[in-house]
């Protein structure tokens, strides 16, 4: 098998499907072509760049170059989780509990992968270890994001319950079990449902990578199934991980609810 | 013997506007205390505080003598009763709320003594098997009240119990908390209802201008 190259030519002549979605939804007024033409043009100086980044690592691999790579990934990926948090106690604090979510699930599921499973011939093979760890991490930062959106969130919607039950003698842990289980439970739930259903409709997206490459079948099912496993534990992890910094987030030392805004508390008076 | 429940000092304030400065109270055993004045002027913060829900800014909170903050939350929490002016009910049936506060520290409730703890209140115990959460606010209340009565706590905190309330069950719930005053526990309620103020033949204060002050009426 061989693998088939894309000239650049040939590149720019796929142009030629942006172009008519640009016309199209211009004909029906949806309003995205302004989004799609500068879409074009970022994806393509994101991925070159992406391109050049991996081309030059390949050339140069060395040790702390991956592992740098990797750990501005994680960044990368703690920074896109809190960021993306509308309500709670602000990006800057989240951060931090971010980054050290997808730091430690990355690492439970990366390392022994690598150890025992997928075994580079270097153990800082930048082809295997970069690709790979990219798609853990951001499942990863997936799972982070999805469980301190919904934990304080639900925690603020619900405050009079959960001061309710504190009232009674819960513990923290008791007073907002309900809502970090949801969120735990509404992260995995993209991750499973990919399990379960892998392959019926289409190839992951890895899996068709490598036969278009020239792997043969079998061998990219066996990474794939890898992969597979590596994102539910990885979701798991870091979802469990976001939950309990979410939660004790969530209460001060003395216990008691935090507010993150100034919106009146539920024991307050009714706001007109 | 110390009082049960004492404030010393309590300042709190929100945006800039002052709520409590420097409030002092104390609920002595089996007294009745309740606390008037305008609306904004700080009176569930007050409670809150002494429910320890919310920190003061400064002063202290003892309950029987020792400073809550040297005691767990839980456990101070559980000893002060705090019912809320519209009390959150659980999802589950009413016997499953008055459950709820045994069920946190691994016990099972009896289902007599559930019931009986709402009979106490005044609700039907025919009402014990209904969803809380559709339950009128009036007997959303009672459901409050007997959720905190199976805990036997030692001082209760109530933020306006007969507001939702027709007079006639109005009376009930005062007459339950002279009963639970009579049996030591101090009972402090915010309340601006002529009629209940009457018959609960408490002291009667007025929270006004970050100040508790008695109003010299019994
Ligand atoms: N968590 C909070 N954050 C900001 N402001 C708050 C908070 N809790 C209370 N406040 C403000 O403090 C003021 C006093 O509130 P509080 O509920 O204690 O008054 P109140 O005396 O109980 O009033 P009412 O008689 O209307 O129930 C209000 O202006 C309220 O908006
Ligand atoms: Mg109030």
């Amino acid at each position: 098998m061989s693998y088939v190259n894309v000239t650049l030519v040939q590149l720019v002549a796929s142009l030629g499907l942006m172009a008519l979605a640009i016309v199209l939804s211009a004909r029906d007024g949806l309003g995205l072509e302004k989004d799609m033409a500068i879409g074009t043009v970022r994806a393509a100086m994101q991925l070159f760049a992406v391109g050049l980044l991996l081309a030059l690592l390949f050339q140069h691999e060395h040790p702390v170059a991956v592992l740098g790579l990797i750990a501005v990934m994680v960044m990368v990926a703690g920074w896109t989780a809190a960021r993306r948090i509308s309500y709670g106690p602000g990006t800057g604090v989240l951060f931090r509990y971010a980054t050290l979510a997808v730091l430690v699930s990355g690492a439970v599921v990366l390392i022994p992968v690598f150890t025992f499973v997928i075994r580079p011939a270097r153990w800082y093979e930048a082809r295997l270890l970069v690709p790979i760890s990219g798609m853990i991490l951001s499942n990863g930062m997936n799972g982070v994001a999805l469980v301190f959106e919904r934990v304080f969130a639900s925690v603020h919607d619900d405050a009079a319950s959960v001061e309710q039950l504190l009232s009674l003698g819960a513990t923290p842990q008791q007073a907002v079990e309900r809502h970090t289980r949801a969120a735990v439970r509404a992260a995995l739930r993209p991750t499973i449902n990919a399990l379960l259903t892998v392959g019926l409709v289409a190839l992951p997206g890895m899996m068709t990578g490598q036969i278009v490459s020239g792997t043969a079948p079998g061998q990219a099912v066996r990474y794939q199934l890898v992969i597979m496993y590596q994102l539910v534990a990885v979701a798991v992890v870091a979802g469990a991980m976001a939950a309990r910094f979410a939660r004790a987030l969530s209460f001060t030392p003395q216990k008691q609810l935090r507010s993150f805004d100034d919106r009146a508390r539920p024991l307050g008076p009714p706001k007109a | 013997m110390p009082n049960i429940l004492e404030a010393k000092g309590l300042r709190k304030h929100y945006d800039g506007r002052v709520l409590l400065d420097g409030v002092d109270i104390a609920l002595e055993r089996g007294s009745i205390t309740t606390v008037g004045g305008p609306s904004g002027g700080g009176k569930t913060t007050l409670l809150r505080i002494l429910g320890f829900l919310t920190e003061p800014e400064s002063g202290r909170v003892l309950l029987d003598g020792t400073d809550v903050r040297t005691l767990s939350p839980e456990e101070v929490r559980r000893r002060v009763a705090l019912v809320a002016q519209a009390p959150a009910m659980f999802e589950g049936t009413v016997l499953d709320n008055v459950r709820t506060g045994p069920r946190l520290q691994g016990k099972s409730l009896p289902e007599e003594e559930a019931r009986r703890a709402l009979e106490r209140t005044g609700l039907d115990a025919q009402l014990l098997r209904n969803d809380a959460r559709a339950l009128s606010g009036g007997e959303k209340l009672r459901v409050a009240l007997a959720r905190a009565l199976v805990l036997s706590p030692e001082a209760w905190l109530l933020d306006e119990p007969t507001a939702a309330l027709d007079p006639e069950r109005a009376d009930l719930v005062v007459d339950l908390l002279r009963s639970l005053a009579a049996q030591g526990a101090p009972v402090l309620v915010v309340t601006h209802d002529e009629r209940a103020l009457k018959r609960l033949c408490g002291r009667c204060c007025t929270l006004a201008g970050g100040h508790l002050q008695a109003d010299g009426r019994e």
